[in-house]
């Protein structure tokens, strides 16, 4: 098959796709691990990326514990070109475990599992959650509020600073993603904002400075490719402190003319 | 009567969060108002009751030189004292069967494997939003399985008010104070969404993750119809209806009867056998009837709870026929009456 071809030059593929809009970031409230779900825009921006990444193989999948990050994976393999079924594990407890078994290895074949992992989760923001701009503002002050915003290492009050975020993140990255991708599967992890760049200063090897200006667009996946040399980005920001764009339109483009002319 | 001459607090500005830490509110409006935006803050109004821990007040007439010009009425929450049935309890119940999945699609056996949606039945999703978006919804309960999760969110990206879903989590203390909200004001904006394995499709044991073929050849077309079409016999390491209903039940008398008596309007996202199982005991089936009951996909089904019972607002097309709940007629009929109280 064309795609085997392409795919034997790389190890394995690693997608990562931040989700859209959220009900609430359209009423510019803190959300952080407050469970949300996508607004209708959200939902078609988690579409469009599947579009995008619709020829690139998915093995397995990782999203954090929140529905917007589950959505955003399972609306974008709505779009998915080959016939494997996400299904997500359940291992919360032995009833759920025994209650979500498969009885046929012709069906666990064309399974694509995802796991669903709190350390993936958007970074925890305490006290801030749930209030909009101007009453954190009033709360605690302009200048405090930019500090947590942006400083790598201070927490809101009982939350999590951006390094505490990725300490966890990036642990679960190296712990459970990266077996994975050296075993030759083809990853998809579908997460938020402050995980996922948590994972890139570690892929990227970026200083505490550099990850505080990263801004990762939403719903534009971003392709990573792992080889014998190390992890390879498929795409760069425009600039530190402009909004990094992954566009990968073109890099994708070209991957997707490689395919089909294998095919 | 001309309750605008008053100087009160509104009946609109009434705040469940008020209430709920002691304060006495005094709200003023005509009846029905008072009584309608009590009932969509979850708060109820209580008869004279005179026994001891019931604090209640009947609504009480205000008279300016003699005129009548406005109700006062106290409201107390409802979670100080058993559910009351008072006689302005009503609520609305909106039970929605998730559509196509990416296993229907290809004939497979589901049950409790956690397959999603299919494009189809994200579409399928939205549509039954767009049905339901007048009717309000204070709370949503769902399965653990993420295509009755994603179809409830998938609705609401249709609905009309501004009160945003929020999925509960208390699987552990650190889910559960990561998921704090700290601002009241939006979390009387919030729709909790609680999610229960109770109303899980029904699980179909060794069937899971087969075809019909598969099954006909490994067990035989026989057996796989009877574990289909009967009432109490299970498939292999499976749940039998008699089963699956006995758990879903329980879920919806313990859990979410108690949220409707308490004037909160409900939204249900499930499966074809939790949602029938529910619909068995709301319209008292026999057996027989619940078997031969088909529940459309994505088509919203109406109930509403009023003195103290709940009364369909559709009814399927015919036992051994698709089950149609077509609400259409009634939506609209709902959606009249809705713009007219201006119900938002």
């Amino acid at each position: 098959h064309g795609i085997h071809v392409f795919w034997s030059t790389v190890d394995a593929a690693l997608i990562l796709i931040r989700h859209g809009e959220s009900l609430w970031n359209s009423k510019n409230l803190f959300t952080g691990c407050v469970d949300v779900p996508l607004s209708e825009k959200g939902v078609n921006e988690a579409i469009e990326a599947g579009k995008r990444i619709s020829d690139i193989p998915v093995d397995i999948i990782f999203t954090s514990a929140l529905i917007r990050a589950q959505m955003t994976a399972m609306l974008a393999m709505t779009q998915h070109r080959r016939q494997k079924v996400p299904v997500i594990l359940h291992n919360e407890s032995e009833r759920a475990k025994a209650w979500s078994r498969i009885f046929s290895t012709d069906t666990d074949d064309q399974v694509i599992p995802v796991v669903t992992a709190w350390e993936l989760n958007e970074r925890m923001y305490g006290e801030l959650q749930g209030l909009n701009k101007k009453e954190t503002a009033d709360k605690f002050g302009q200048d405090k509020v930019r500090e947590w915003r942006r400083s790598y290492d201070v927490p809101p009050p009982n939350g999590e600073s951006l390094e505490m975020c990725a300490e966890r993140a990036v642990a679960y990255f190296k712990e459970k993603v990266v077996p994975e991708l050296d075993a030759g599967k083809n990853v998809l992890i579908a997460a938020h904002g402050n995980s996922l760049r948590s994972i890139i200063m570690y892929l990227d090897k970026l200083t505490s400075q550099e990850v505080i200006e990263l801004e990762l667009s939403t719903g534009i996946p971003m392709l990573y490719t792992l080889k014998k040399t190390g992890f390879h980005r498929r795409g760069s920001p425009v600039g530190p402190t402009v909004a990094g764009v992954y566009a990968l339109t073109e890099d994708l483009a070209r991957y997707r003319d490689q395919l089909d002319s294998k095919s | 009567m001309a309750a605008r001459t008053m100087i009160h607090v509104a009946a609109n500005d009434l705040r469940s969060v008020d209430v709920a830490r002691g304060k006495e509110m005094a709200a003023v409006g005509s009846y029905s108002q008072v009584c309608r935006v009590a009932a969509c803050n979850g708060l109820h109004l209580e008869e004279q009751s005179g026994r001891g821990r019931l604090v209640a007040t009947k609504p009480v007439l205000i008279r300016r030189r003699g005129v009548a010009c406005g109700v006062r009425a106290s409201v107390v929450p409802l979670s100080n004292g058993a559910p009351t049935t008072a006689k302005t309890a009503q609520a609305a119940l909106i039970l929605i069967r998730h559509g196509e999945s990416l296993w229907n699609s290809k004939n497979l056996f589901t049950g409790c494997v956690d397959v999603p949606l299919s494009e189809q039945g994200v579409n399928e999703a939205i549509e039954a939003g767009k049905r339901i978006s007048h009717i309000p919804v204070d709370m949503i309960f769902t399965s653990a399985l993420i295509r009755a999760q994603m179809t409830a969110m998938l609705a609401m990206t249709q609905h009309r008010r501004q009160k945003v879903p929020v999925i509960l989590h208390n699987e552990s203390e650190r889910a559960e104070a990561w998921s704090r909200i700290f601002s009241t004001d939006t979390e009387e904006q919030v729709i909790p969404v609680v999610t229960a394995w109770e109303l899980n499709e029904r699980m179909y044991g060794e069937l899971q993750g087969l075809n019909k073929k598969e099954t006909a050849d490994k067990f035989g077309k026989d057996k796989v119809h009877e574990w289909r079409r009967s009432y109490d016999i299970p498939p292999p390491n499976g749940e039998s209806l008699e089963m699956c209903a006995e758990r879903a039940v329980a879920y919806f008398k313990d859990k979410v009867v108690p949220e409707i008596e308490a004037g909160r309007n409900v939204m249900i996202a499930a499966h074809g056998n939790s949602l029938r199982s529910i619909i068995m005991y709301l319209d008292k089936l026999t057996s027989q009837e619940v078997i031969e009951l088909e529940l459309s996909t994505g088509i919203p089904m109406l109930y509403t709870f009023k003195g103290n019972r709940f009364l369909r607002r559709g009814s399927p097309v015919g036992p051994t026929v698709a089950g149609v709940y077509a609400l259409t007629e009634d939506l609209a009929r709902y959606r009249d009456q809705l713009d007219s109280r201006a119900w938002s």
